[in-house]
């Protein structure tokens, strides 16, 4: 008796099936993840893993709070991921507004030049660039650092608010100029405001790959320390095993938790700004 | 209006700032590579001579440098078949009209979003024997299972690769999803009356629409696996042995462990051309990709 719905509604069960599956694989290891920085140091090593902990605490973050510093290195991370991107931003609006507005051939190879320089890969620069740094006094330094994440977001954040401005007719800033506006002013009262979804995109995802970068801040600091590289430096407490579970599950959730409401607030632009752009992580 | 004298200058002033950060980030250190590739340079011994091509002659007779090499092809090519056959699957999953699709997208973007260095350090613990997630996983089917990961040549690369997938496999099949929504449904109806199934009408009209868009994709994966670092920094330091030392883990081991910068450089200059040479000539060959 294979009726006319219920294949349909084998379908939609299988369906519901494979999605709960990739949910499975994706969600579950950040639950376990979760658990293990609640749970006591001691009860880590239990077989097999307990997804309830007995005994909830919250003493791995306490630990990191009260000996590792954890308050300094969120501050250094906001500092610097927020100034990045501020700076970042002001300087792709004025690159990018260049570029899709000016006609030349200089100009043209200018922003091919911007382009092109984002296939070069962290890695072959590395060491000239270190060396740099600490010729020009910029190693371990904010402003250092501040730097290498702007120049990182650069090229993708130029490439699409230029796309972006280009579908701005420019007679409405002709209008402006019409009416009296200067050259700043109507950049600042007609054309940045036409252009704030693309920052807000931009901005989004330039937020997660500066604190996702792990690359510049391993390289070039050592006394200034973000997030992402302070969990690979954790101190070993009474635990025989090379990894510090306890803190190092603490400090991931501390990264992953933002990250998480992040990600869910703003899907629908992260999407595009990802499809705009392919941007990596 | 832009077109004048006096908007030109504002035009170079705009970039400048720009074009000096790249310039100075990227430009000149990349220079300073290839010359100093040329030099042997032991900081340690204070040496600094002019050898030609001699680092770039060793990279072939050091032995913990071909096994890099041998990892990476192992690592790219293996990740890539991963992702092209698991991420079309996930991207077709994440189609799926369901009513938990916007939810299932959002949890699908985690794993971009999150810093490899977390998943890495958390995949350190997880492929542990006794404590560890993984094992603890497979014991709810088979409680006697014992293994330990990470110290045995080939699951430790088996390990990364998985975790390697596990963080960019979304990725790359959000990336085909957005491709996958430009095919309109008006071709499916046609097959469907014209008697093709589904599976069918996957292999005859959903690859072939696909394929440029996944050819494209897929020289910037390999090329981002190529150059991959963190995982195995944070998760194996290259171990064990050097069975998992990448070819960017090996440069900077070189670079800033051993402090053998010239031999650094040659091997970041012949990954460069490498790299060079393959999108090149994918990129070309992505063009006579049809549709």
């Amino acid at each position: 008796m294979v009726s006319k719905f219920s294949r349909p509604l084998i379908l939609r069960g299988f369906q519901w099936l494979l999605a709960a599956v990739v949910a499975f694989l994706i969600l579950f290891p950040l639950w376990w993840i979760f658990i293990s920085s609640i749970t006591p140091a001691g009860e880590l090593f239990s077989k097999p893993i307990r997804y309830w902990p007995l005994h909830p605490t919250l003493d791995s973050y306490k630990y990191l709070i009260d000996n590792v510093g954890l308050m300094k290195k969120i501050g250094s991370t906001a500092i610097i991921v927020g100034v990045s991107i501020l700076v970042g931003m002001v300087i792709s609006v004025m690159a990018a507004f260049s570029f899709a507005r000016f006609k030349s051939r200089w100009l043209t190879l200018a922003a091919a030049f911007l382009l092109a320089s984002m296939l070069i890969p962290d890695i072959v620069t590395a060491r000239p660039l270190y060396d740099f740094l600490r010729y020009v006094n910029l190693y371990d330094t904010y402003s250092g650092l501040i730097v290498l994440y702007i120049s990182g977001i650069l090229p993708f954040t130029i490439l699409i608010l230029q796309n972006y401005l280009k579908d701005i007719p420019v007679s409405i800033e002709e209008a402006a100029s019409i009416d009296g506006c200067g050259f700043f002013q109507s950049l600042y009262y007609v054309t940045l405001p036409l252009l704030r979804p693309a920052l807000a995109t931009v901005c989004i995802v330039n937020f997660i790959t500066c604190l996702n970068n792990f690359f510049t801040p391993l390289f070039y600091s050592n006394g200034i320390s973000v997030l992402s590289t302070a969990i690979t430096q954790l101190p070993l407490r009474d635990n025989m095993y090379a990894v510090p579970w306890d803190l190092v599950s603490a400090m991931g959730w501390i990264i992953i938790l933002p990250i998480i409401i992040f990600v869910a607030v703003f899907q629908k632009q992260i999407m595009e700004g990802i499809m705009a752009g392919g941007v990596k992580g | 209006m832009y077109l004048s004298r006096k908007y030109l200058t504002l035009a170079w002033v705009l970039v400048l700032p720009a074009l000096l950060i790249r310039l100075f980030t990227t430009i000149y250190p990349i220079l300073e590579t290839f010359r100093v590739s040329f030099y042997d340079i032991k900081l340690l011994r204070g040496l600094h001579e002019f050898v030609g091509f001699r680092n770039y002659i060793d990279i072939f007779h050091d032995s913990k440098m071909l096994t890099s090499i041998e990892f990476t092809v192992i690592f790219v090519v293996g990740s890539m078949i991963g992702h092209l056959v698991l991420g079309i699957a996930l991207a077709l999953i994440l189609n799926m009209k369901i009513r938990a699709q916007k939810v299932l997208r959002t949890i699908v973007l985690l794993p971009w979003a999150m810093p490899m260095v977390v998943i890495a350090m958390a995949s350190k613990w997880a492929f542990n024997n006794d404590y560890g997630l993984i094992n603890d996983f497979v014991r709810w089917f088979n409680p006697s299972f014992s293994m330990d990961w990470l110290i045995h040549t080939n699951t430790a690369r088996y390990a990364v690769i998985a975790v390697d997938l596990w963080k960019d496999l979304p990725f790359f099949a959000i990336l085909i999803l957005a491709g996958l929504q430009f095919i309109s449904s008006d071709m499916y109806e046609a097959a469907k009356i014209d008697g093709a199934g589904p599976i069918r009408s996957f292999f005859r009209i959903t690859l072939p629409l696909l394929s440029k868009n996944i050819w494209v994709l897929s020289i910037f994966f390999t090329m981002w696996r190529i150059t991959s670092f963190d995982v195995v920094y944070a998760m194996t330091s290259g171990g064990p042995g050097e069975s998992t030392a990448l070819i960017a883990y090996r440069i900077t081991t070189e670079a800033f462990t051993n402090l053998n910068t010239g031999y650094a450089a040659s091997i970041a200059v012949v990954l460069f051309i490498v790299m060079a040479l393959l999108s090149g000539l994918s990129m070309k060959a992505a063009k006579r990709v049809d549709y």
